[in-house]
């Protein structure tokens, strides 16, 4: 029944101390940390160790590590803000924490940008030594008594193995790799940094940043949208994401040349996109191109998929745009 | 005083009138907006675009239900993405908050548990 027990004998004895097992991997996690392991048995690792002693320390009060945090985090992007402003913005009393949607919502509410970086220690160690503190969330308990905590990571120390942390009451608090591996990865490592519209982390990728800037973008000044897509498209120039969102901007700005040749541009890195044909398709109607439009237009219903109700709208007006229009090119017979 | 119902139909009302204005003021509906490209994104966000119109509405009355001014609430929930607002949604009591360090209360209770576990202390007969 044991088979990678030894035989007889010895089983009872060593069935007795099954709950004791039990009890230490319950109350150690006991859990493997290949992060850590890769970590420190890479020859060509990070930079020895960083620290970065600018980054303001809000201690913590009562339960309210986000707003210290967040505070933290928002101060060293140059802002005055206070932890005590923050907790009605992210604070629930109920709950005596914040919620992590909470957190991002409140930075995007002071002009910043919060990117999520990836799970990785790898990704928290380069954005610290790119001089970016990172927020995570740790839980400090074992899986059955948790111990949510917001805390900032910034320093490491790749000789001692260990993160440098603003964290709680604590200045600057040391947690070894494996711990911080332990109690990170029971957020699924979530953690993010904050950047000012036209800056970028200095790790991720392209879909991650488009969806943090089109979050961003409902609340945020086009100015500043703008600055972030195109900061994005230095870094990614054939992200067709990057460049729908751009495009988008152009078009409701009224600059349609610019938002043609945005749509366009998607249209040459991925031919089969078919929002880029449709709005490519508008802003090529209200142009007066209503033939090449059309094409587009077509194109889009072609290809089809889940938005193809607008794309056939698409289509239908340009279609009836038949008659010339007089606030358009006045020979255009189609 | 509107009854929770009322309330909904008003704000399904308002939501109606202002999607309808918008499609007014913009002429070209049609175009495909920067969210439904990120909507297409992720399967998260495509989630989220079936919840609920009230999915905010609920937030926010959660949100005063755990000790949040109102209006602080109503102000906290329009900062949120819709993708940010289902994540919430009927999650408010399970999900991590981040709070910070034990409480003392919790840490003696705990080191007392794990004595009378360890059968060093016999403090509650159950355990």
């Amino acid at each position: 029944m044991f088979p990678y027990l030894p035989k007889a004998g010895n089983c009872t004895w060593r069935l007795r101390h099954v709950p004791f097992f039990i009890l230490l991997l319950l109350l150690t996690g006991c859990a493997a940390t290949p992060q850590t392991d890769a970590l420190l048995s890479s020859e060509s690792g990070p930079e020895d160790k960083e620290e970065l002693q600018s980054v303001p320390f809000f201690p913590q009060e009562d339960y309210q590590c986000g707003p210290a945090a967040l505070a933290t985090l928002l101060a060293d992007s140059g802002l005055n803000v206070t932890p005590d402003e923050l907790v009605p913005k992210v604070y629930v009393p109920e709950r005596k924490g914040s919620f992590q949607v909470e957190m991002l919502a409140a930075a995007r509410g002071y002009g910043r940008i919060p990117y999520e970086i990836a799970p990785e220690l790898t990704a928290v160690i380069d954005e610290v030594s790119a001089g970016n503190p990172v927020l995570v969330l740790q839980n400090l308990g074992p899986d059955w008594f948790p111990q949510w905590h917001y805390a900032v990571v910034v320093g490491y120390d790749m000789t001692q193995g260990e993160f440098i942390l603003r964290s709680g009451e604590i200045e600057r608090r040391e947690t070894s790799f494996k711990v911080f591996e332990n109690t990170w990865r029971r957020s699924k490592f979530w953690g993010f940094v904050l950047l000012e519209p036209g800056e970028l982390p200095a790790t991720g990728s392209e879909k991650p940043y488009f969806l943090a800037v089109s979050t961003y973008m409902e609340h945020a000044p086009e100015s500043d949208v703008l600055k972030a897509l195109q900061a994005g498209l230095r870094r990614w120039p054939d992200s067709k994401y990057l460049l729908m969102a751009v495009g988008n901007l152009y078009a409701q700005q009224q600059k349609l040349p610019e938002a043609a040749s945005a749509f366009e541009r998607v249209i040459e890195v991925a031919p089969d996109y078919a929002p880029a044909h449709n709005n490519l398709a508008w802003v090529l109607g209200e142009q007066g191109q209503v033939a090449k439009a059309k094409q587009h237009a077509s194109q889009a219903v072609k290809l089809g998929g889940r938005n193809l109700p607008q794309y056939k709208l698409t289509l239908e007006a340009l279609n009836k745009l038949k008659v010339p229009d007089s606030h358009r090119s006045t020979n255009n017979k189609e | 005083m509107l009854t929770a119902t009322m309330k909904r139909y008003v704000a399904c009302a308002l939501i109606l009138l202002f999607a309808t204005a918008g499609i007014q003021a913009s002429a070209n509906a049609a175009m495909i907006g920067t969210d439904q490209v990120a909507q297409e994104a992720t399967v998260e966000n495509q989630r989220a675009e079936l919840q609920t119109l009230f999915a905010r509405e609920d937030v926010a009355d959660q949100l005063s239900a755990m000790g949040v001014d109102p209006a602080e609430a109503q102000e906290r929930v329009a900062g949120l993405s819709d993708a940010e607002v289902a994540q919430l949604h009927g999650q408010m009591e399970d999900l991590p908050a981040g709070a910070g360090a034990l409480g003392t209360i919790a840490l003696v209770l705990l080191i007392l548990i794990l004595l009378d576990i360890a059968g060093a202390t016999d403090i509650f007969p159950r355990v």
